[in-house]
C-alpha cells in the first residue's frame, strides 16, 4: 500500500527530489525524511494516542510514514494520563507533514 | 536559581506530605478532568482530529513471533504498531516462548544450585536438541526464606542452568533470578510451593 501510493504520487509528481532514489531504494542513513516534506526526523511532531487499556502512545502521522512509541515515564512504566478516551488521540499529531491523508 | 528551584522541591515534598491521604481521589479526578477538556499541549480539537476518523484510531491486535500482542492499525497511508502492556507495563504475552520449565526438586538439593550429574546430562540434551536461536533463564523459588534470599538462590540456580548451556555452545540472551515474586501456583499448600519452584528456560527463535 505504502510503495504504490508512493509510486503513484512520483509517478504524478515528477521530477520531485527524492522520487529516482525510491524506485533505486534509499541509502543506509534513514535519519531524514526525503522528497516532498523533507526534514530531519528529530522534527517529527508527536501526539498522543489512548491505546484500549487508556494508556498514553507517542503517535506521528508524517505524510506517508507513521510513527508510534509507547508514552514511559523515567522508571519505565507507562504514562496512563487521562488526555482522551481509549482509542481516541489528542494534539496535531498530523502537523508535520502537508501530504493529506485519505481521511 | 538553584535557591528558586529547591523552594520549589520543598514545596512539592510538603504538599505530597499534606495530600497524602487524598492521592489516590485526586489522581483519577484530574484524568477524568483531562478527557472531558482536553490539556492545553494535547487539545482534542486539533486539526488532526477533524477526518472521517474524527481522530479515533480502534486497533486490532496482532501477536509478534515471540507470542507477544501488538496494537496495530492502518490509516489509509500508513501502519502503527505498539506493545499491548497492562497498566503496570508487563508486556501482554501467549506463552508462546517458555520452551522449559525444570522442576527444581529433579535438578537441586533443598538451598543448593549445584545440579545433579543426571540433571545435567539431561540439560545438555535439551539445548544440543533445541532448535532455538537464543535463551533465557530464569530461576524461581517458593515462598519459604527471606525475599532476599530467594532472589540469591534462584539467580544462583538459573546461573548454574546457564553455565550448562553455555557447555554446549548456546547463545544466552538473560540469566535472572525472581525469587518467590512470579509464583506460578499458591504457595499455601506444599503441591503449590513444588510448582513454584523452578527454572524457566525461554527460547527465541
Amino acid at each position: 500500500m505504502k510503495l504504490t501510493l508512493k509510486l503513484a504520487l512520483c509517478a504524478s509528481l515528477l521530477a520531485v527530489a527524492g522520487c529516482d532514489e525510491t524506485l533505486g531504494g534509499y541509502p543506509a542513513d534513514k535519519t531524514i525524511d526525503r522528497g516532498i516534506d523533507s526534514k530531519h526526523l528529530s522534527q517529527l511532531q508527536w501526539g498522543i494516542w489512548v491505546d484500549p487499556r487508556g494508556c498514553d502512545t507517542w503517535i506521528a502521522d508524517d505524510g506517508l510514514e507513521g510513527y508510534m512509541v509507547r508514552r514511559l515515564d523515567k522508571h519505565g512504566k507507562p504514562v496512563c494520563s487521562g488526555v482522551a478516551p481509549p482509542t481516541h488521540t489528542a494534539g496535531h499529531f498530523k502537523g508535520g507533514s502537508r501530504i493529506p491523508d485519505p481521511n | 536559581m538553584a535557591k528558586v528551584f529547591s523552594k520549589t522541591a520543598r514545596g512539592m515534598v510538603g504538599g505530597i506530605a499534606a495530600a497524602a491521604f487524598g492521592v489516590i481521589l485526586i489522581a483519577s479526578d484530574v484524568a477524568a478532568q483531562g478527557a472531558e477538556m482536553g490539556s492545553e499541549r494535547f487539545r482534542r480539537d486539533t486539526p488532526s482530529q477533524q477526518g472521517r476518523d474524527k481522530g479515533q484510531y480502534i486497533p486490532t491486535i496482532s501477536i509478534t513471533p515471540d507470542g507477544c500482542e501488538a496494537w496495530v492499525m492502518d490509516d489509509g497511508a500508513e501502519g502503527y504498531a505498539v506493545n499491548h502492556v497492562t497498566r503496570q507495563g508487563k508486556p501482554v504475552c501467549r506463552e508462546v516462548n517458555v520452551c522449559g520449565v525444570l522442576n527444581s526438586d529433579q535438578y537441586f538439593a533443598t538451598d543448593s544450585y549445584h545440579i545433579n550429574r543426571g540433571g545435567q546430562q539431561r540439560l545438555r540434551e535439551f539445548f544440543r536438541n533445541s532448535s532455538a536461536f537464543a535463551f533465557t533463564v530464569i530461576g524461581h523459588t517458593d515462598s519459604r526464606a527471606s525475599d532476599d534470599y530467594n532472589m540469591r538462590l534462584s539467580l544462583n540456580r538459573a546461573n548454574s542452568v546457564a553455565k550448562v548451556a553455555q557447555s554446549v555452545g548456546a547463545r544466552l540472551v538473560d540469566v535472572r533470578g525472581m525469587g518467590e515474586r512470579s509464583p506460578v501456583a499458591p504457595n499455601n499448600t506444599v503441591a503449590g510451593m513444588a510448582k513454584n519452584r523452578r527454572v524457566e528456560i525461554l527460547c527465541f527463535e
